[in-house]
């Protein structure tokens, strides 16, 4: 499986379950399809950037570093919206993990996957 | 060397010996036994004296006599006929009669005229005097250990000796010069290059290599002609040339 | 007339044990060293300008095995073309009959000596495999070496790894070329035995498996040399020679004993490292591994954080060799399931 592929999907799957984390706040449970569908794309966009760095770059601790910033890139739009119902903003709840889902894909797609060389 | 092999290389074998004094000297024929007694008095003379002015403490009119007395004891008794090459080494056996044989004199209280007929020899025992004064022994000085180190000197000295006179009869004294010029130096700090020594003989460079390798190789042939007639069997043999030999890289 | 002095005795000593060779194209340099059967001489070839390493027999008028035993030598590390195996150049013969043979110069030094500058376990291990990987192709052409020590191999200024002296190999029908249905090489076994060589004892006991010690020469085989391979993994591992196989069981006990109070990096061995050293060097050639790519390929898993096939690990060890290869992504999730429990119980608004 070449990174870009791997960044994709392990982004997709692991902001599928980090959504899905929101099922333990009963205030938000209403919105559930949303919340997992957002979670689920901001990390396919994540693993789709990700995932091409780490074609580019081959450096451990780099590749997890641009997990992490550009976790954080996407993460922080939905983290400063508010919650249209209460009024409320969940900034860290979605930041911290987000940011840590980043982090892990950074890891798996330096350690994993085939790096296709240049022609 | 397996059959199916051939090899280059200049081809000559290594030169037939003269065999083993030390069986020589066991022989049943008067003639091979003088012969192999002869050699075998030729290559321990030396040590043997120096060997019984250090670690016996014999004045050197005495250590003559004793030197004298002890080969040509061994001769008659024919102490050599007890050597087993497969127990020690014949030159570890020899010392070992020696101590027996002195103790014996000591014990008994003869003092002069060992072995009469031990003149005939014609050791110069003078020259082994003066290389005693020359070697300056220290106290500390292992009599055992002496003993195996003059033994290792005078085996080179008779090969010296031998090469000279090897190099003389084939009319190849000027190799020896160049021998003795590059490899008998005595001063360890002076060095002799080949381009030197081509200009000291007005020879070219080529030619002095060639004539010191000539003189190396014989003077390797004699040294293991003389460890050969000072040996007793092939295995004593190889492990005396092994030590003999066996020198630490520098 | 003056005694010879020491030094020029010396002088002499060492110029009766030069090599004569005026009339080939080698130029002498210096002695380096002398081995069981020969003296090497660092040497230049004139032709192509460069330094060689020449060994000679050093003992004069050599009996017809011995000659027969250097050539063979000589043939075997031949065959043997590996970067762990020091190349032949030439085969010659001295003007005096000696044999002698040219092979590459191998700057660096013994693995008895490098092995004390190297700390990392994992450096020591990847040496020993380096070592495995040669005697492995060995074994492949048809080669037991039999005489496998640290002193018989050199580590070079770049890292090289390279297994000399195979002077007591014994040649066996190469697996290669038996597969390939091929000739196959006769067995070929010129030395008189184990127990001497040219009157020495051969090799060093501590690293010579039970079978050859005993004398047993048809039951040497690859896995003699895989307990000699197990021997000097032991001594990277103890940084001191394995007990004696002399009798069993007090030889097993003596080098579980050893294993379990060796050190590597201030942490006792793991028991994955000492089961496959304790196997390799099994009294039993037949509880030993069957080859020396198996040995191999334990060293890998181990090396990767696999199971290795010399020790069965309960689930516990599983788990903990699992989180301690994959510790950094354990870390990772373990983090973001903190975060998310914190969140879920400390966070509602």
């Amino acid at each position: 499986m070449s990174k870009p592929l791997l960044g994709i999907l392990l982004g997709a799957v692991l902001g599928f379950f980090d959504g899905m984390t929101a099922w333990f706040t009963p205030e938000v449970r209403e919105q559930m399809v949303l919340i997992v569908a957002s979670s689920t794309f901001k990390g396919l966009v994540a693993g789709i950037v990700i995932g091409f760095v780490a074609q580019r770059v081959n450096s451990l601790p780099l590749g997890i570093l641009i997990g992490l910033i550009v976790a954080i890139l996407v993460t922080l739009p939905f983290a400063l919206m508010e919650d249209p119902a209460t009024g409320n903003t969940y900034f860290w709840e979605i930041m911290l993990p987000g940011a840590l889902v980043g982090a892990i894909v950074g890891y798996a797609t330096q350690r994993y996957g085939i790096r296709k060389q240049a022609a | 060397m397996h059959d199916d092999t051939h090899i280059g290389g200049a081809g000559s074998r290594f030169p037939q010996t003269r065999g083993s004094a030390i069986i020589a000297a066991r022989s049943g024929d008067a003639e091979t036994r003088n012969r192999g007694y002869a050699a075998l008095v030729a290559g321990y003379w030396k040590p043997v004296y120096k060997y019984i002015r250090l670690k016996w403490h014999q004045s050197n009119e005495d250590a003559k006599d004793l030197t004298q007395g002890f080969f040509a004891q061994a001769m008659e008794k024919e102490f050599f006929q007890g050597y087993d090459p497969a127990k020690a080494r014949f030159r570890t056996f020899l010392r070992t009669c020696l101590d027996g044989y002195i103790a014996n004199e000591n014990k008994a209280g003869k003092r002069l005229k060992r072995g009469g007929n031990a003149q005939i020899m014609g050791l110069d025992f003078e020259n082994a005097e003066g290389e005693i004064r020359e070697l300056q022994l220290s106290a500390g000085t292992v009599p055992e250990d002496f003993f195996e180190r003059e033994s290792l000197r005078s085996l080179f000295e008779v090969a010296l000796a031998r090469l000279k006179e090897a190099c003389e009869t084939a009319g190849k004294m000027q190799h020896y010069r160049i021998f003795e010029r590059y490899d008998l130096r005595e001063d360890e700090a002076e060095k002799i290059t080949y381009d030197q020594l081509a200009a000291e003989f007005d020879l070219p460079v080529s030619q002095i290599t060639n004539h010191l390798a000539y003189v190396r190789r014989e003077f390797r042939r004699l040294v293991l002609e003389i460890l050969r007639e000072l040996t007793a069997s092939d295995e004593e043999f190889r492990s005396e040339v092994r030590e003999v030999l066996g020198v630490d890289p520098e | 007339m003056k005694p010879l002095s020491d030094g020029l005795l010396r002088r002499l000593r060492r110029v009766a044990d030069l090599p004569d060779l005026s009339d080939s194209k080698y130029r002498l340099i210096r002695k380096l060293g002398s081995g069981g059967m020969g003296n090497v001489y660092l040497v230049e070839d004139t032709v192509l300008r460069r330094e060689v390493a020449l060994k000679v027999i050093n003992i004069p008028d050599p009996p017809p095995d011995l000659t027969a035993r250097m050539l063979r030598e000589a043939r075997i590390i031949a065959r043997l073309e590996h970067p762990g195996i020091v190349p032949l150049h030439d085969v010659g013969e001295l003007p005096d009959g000696r044999v002698y043979y040219t092979m590459k110069r191998v700057q660096g030094s013994s693995l008895e000596r490098y092995s004390k500058s190297i700390e990392p376990l994992s450096e020591r291990l990847r040496i020993f495999q380096r070592i495995c990987q040669a005697v492995a192709f060995a074994h492949v052409r048809g080669v037991i070496h039999r005489d496998l020590k640290p002193e018989n191999v050199m580590v070079g200024g770049f890292g090289e790894v390279l297994v000399m002296d195979w002077g007591i190999a014994k040649l066996q029908e190469a697996p290669d070329e038996k597969a390939a249905g091929g000739e196959g090489v006769a067995s070929d076994d010129f030395s008189s035995g184990p127990q001497t060589r040219s009157g020495t004892v051969l090799g060093t006991p501590a690293f010579m498996a039970p079978e050859q010690a005993r004398g047993q020469v048809e039951a040497v085989d690859a896995r003699s040399d895989v307990y000699a391979l197990g021997a000097i993994l032991f001594f990277l591992l103890c940084r001191k020679n394995p007990p004696l196989p002399e009798a069993e069981p007090a030889f097993t006990k003596q080098l579980a004993w050893d294993l379990a109070a060796a050190r590597a990096e201030d942490r006792p061995l793991s028991r994955p490292l000492r089961a496959i050293c304790t196997r390799a060097m099994a009294w039993d050639n037949s509880a030993r591994y069957d080859t020396v790519t198996a040995l191999i390929a334990d060293i890998e898993a181990f090396l990767d954080g696999r199971a290795v096939s010399a020790y069965r690990e309960n689930l516990l060890e599983i788990a903990r060799r699992f989180l301690f290869k994959y510790r950094f992504l354990a870390g990772l999730v373990l983090t973001y399931l903190i975060i998310r429990l914190l969140m879920i119980f400390f966070f509602r608004p």
